[in-house]
């Protein structure tokens, strides 16, 4: 019963989901769910599987081997059927320039089986939705600015009020302003659909998405929420002093309250002749505070700033891939060492033979 | 088929606001025009056997390689080009349903640039009565037949063009492919048109060949009984496989780009 609710909480389920093109390996047991309204954003490096990934989940390109389930549809039984509850928009956009936005929202709405006062009353509400009503509706697509393609993209995608929203790069080469409009767009939608992100933009991710999952070479290297991420990887909390006395000193009063401090940088600043200290402890924020409050007390310190710098998503991210690659790496170096340990036995029988 | 009437609509629109097409049919309809009214002309003077009528249908055949590469060079290479063939393959519709959509509307315009051909004998007779009395221009049998394997040549002829156009991204090239394999067809009907002599030693193979090619290489021997309203079903079938085999080939060609 449990494992049936489970199911219907989950728009995507994916288990040891592998492709291979050719010789190279796509996928290699990649397996995640994402929930019903839950927004998750999905990174890796280029070429670690993700467009892979997503086109298999649009039923665009089938998997080798493992399971995944789309919005209640095995795609391994169904392929084509997954792709009426979902939204899906691809890498650059892709879209007719000799249309207008209306025209060819419309087009695509009845592709997707919606007609009449339906058709009509979607369109209306995308356009409303994306911003799109009074600038761009009757504009030719090909004479669109890029933010505006994206925004016409993304209210493509929502025309059926589809379940999961697959949105491959949908801020790539927007300005600012534009990423902004974007990102408000998936806040509205926030816990009405679900969202499968994939970005580069690091902050963008962190600052739309519930959860994030990290993709290397085919595999899911680190998952979870941005706070479980940074427990994860990044044991250490780093703060900074800006003060204008000794260094000596400085370090000393540091490791009074908390031997394990570590002094690690030390700049001056330009406009003050101060120096900024950066420091780091495994003790936590708790341990960074009290160092604080020793360096107000102790007028000798001349302490001027202080603040306990929040790791990102770029710093898990990089420290996640480097990772996989090393354990990659590693498991590779003991594999050539044991076939090279292995083949002067061979030699050795070939000779007594 | 879901989703057949849709990509039809949106193609017809698409061939109807394209000035190429436009172009190519005005250009086309003109020569067509100016040969049909000078062959009636200079047609008591011909050893033409068949009715004047036929000429037109002939000319409409030999004048396809010019006209079906604009109709549909651009329907599947345009899209693979600009990416949007992935974004309409992830629509809920079959790749059969875009194929079928998109031949279908290259069809419908071959056939509506025929029905304007048919204007030429229409107009000649209207405007000179007494002198086309004895021509027979819109005699119906040869109508209907001339009709009927217009419709079937040009049903294989679109399915030949959108094949052309689903194996590459370029136009260009597509138009190009299209042109070459209509022409080459063509060439064949015309290489084996008649009665081949299979006395001579040289000749023994080409004989065969025509033989073993059926209405591939014997279409023009057809049509002069098309054109006198004898219709030959192994004609039209066999029009109707070379429809059925391009457009599977477009369909595993479409298919394929997923993989």
């Amino acid at each position: 019963m449990s494992e049936e609710r489970q199911v219907s909480k989950n728009v995507i389920e994916v288990t040891d989901l592998s492709k291979a093109y050719g010789r190279v390996k796509a996928l290699s047991g990649l397996t995640f769910s994402v929930a019903k309204g839950e927004i998750v954003g999905f990174l890796g490096p280029n070429g670690a599987g993700k467009s892979t990934t997503m086109r298999i989940l649009c039923g665009m390109t089938g998997a080798d081997s493992g399971e995944a389930q789309v919005c209640g549809v095995d795609l391994a039984e169904e392929e084509g059927e997954v792709r009426k509850h979902i939204g899906y928009l691809p890498e650059n956009n892709p879209l007719p320039e000799d249309l207008r936005v209306s025209e060819y929202l419309k087009f695509r709405g009845r592709l997707k089986g919606l007609s009449g006062g339906r058709l009509r009353e979607r369109l209306e509400a995308t356009l409303n939705l994306c911003d799109l009503r009074r600038s761009a509706s009757e504009r030719l697509i090909g004479n669109l600015s890029k933010g505006y393609r994206q925004r016409v993209g993304i209210a493509e995608a929502l025309l059926d009020e589809p379940k999961l929203l697959i949105l491959d790069e949908p801020t790539i080469g927007l300005d600012p302003r534009q990423t902004g409009i974007i990102r408000k767009l998936l806040d509205r939608l926030r816990g009405e659909t679900s969202f499968l992100l994939s970005s580069h933009v690091l902050s963008e991710v962190e600052a739309s998405c519930d959860r994030m999952l990290i993709l290397n070479r085919g595999r899911i290297v680190a998952e979870g929420t941005l706070q479980e991420l940074q427990a994860e990887y990044l044991d250490n909390t780093v703060f900074e002093v800006v003060a204008g006395g000794e260094r000596s000193v400085i370090e000393k009063i540091a490791k009074d309250i908390d031997p394990l401090c570590e002094l690690i940088d030390e700049n001056p600043t330009t406009a003050t002749g101060r120096k900024r200290f950066s420091f780091c402890t495994p003790q936590g924020e708790s341990s960074a505070e009290s160092i604080l409050k020793e360096f107000v007390n102790q007028s000798v310190t001349q302490t001027r700033e202080f603040n306990i710098a929040r790791p990102d998503l770029e710093s898990i991210f990089l420290k996640a891939t480097k990772r996989s690659w090393e354990q990659t790496d590693s498991f590779r170096e003991n594999l050539r060492e044991v076939s090279a340990t292995l083949q002067p036995d061979e030699e050795d029988e070939e000779g007594a033979r | 088929m879901k989703g057949f009437s849709v990509i039809l609509r949106r193609e017809v629109f698409g061939l109807f606001i394209s000035p190429a097409t436009y172009v190519a049919a005005f250009y086309f309809l003109t020569l067509l025009g100016l040969g049909f009214r000078f062959f009636l002309e200079s047609f008591a003077r011909t050893d033409w056997l068949l009715p004047p009528l036929a000429s037109l249908v002939v000319a409409l055949i030999f004048g396809s390689p010019a006209l079906i590469p604009f109709l549909t060079m651009r329907s599947m290479a345009e899209e693979r080009r600009l990416g949007t063939l992935e974004t309409l393959l992830v629509a809920p519709i079959s790749v059969t349903a875009v194929v079928a959509g998109k031949w279908f509307a290259s069809y419908i315009y071959f056939i509506l640039v025929c029905l304007s051909a048919l204007g030429f004998p229409c107009l000649a007779v209207w405007l000179f009565p007494e002198e086309t009395l004895n021509l027979r221009l819109l005699e119906p049998a040869q109508l209907i037949g001339g009709g009927i394997y217009l419709l079937a040549a040009g049903s294989a002829f679109t399915a030949i063009g959108i094949f052309a156009s689903s194996v590459t991204r370029n136009q260009m090239v597509a138009g190009m492919l299209s042109f070459t394999l209509l022409t080459l067809h063509l060439a064949l009907m015309a290489y084996f048109h008649g009665e081949m002599p299979t006395d001579t030693m040289g000749l023994a193979p080409a004989s065969a060949l025509r033989d073993s090619l059926g209405s591939l290489t014997t279409g023009l021997d057809r049509l002069e009984h098309f054109v006198v309203g004898i219709i030959d079903i192994a004609t039209l079938l066999h029009y109707l496989v070379t429809t059925f085999l391009f457009l599977g080939f477009t369909i595993l060609a479409t298919a394929r780009l997923n993989d």
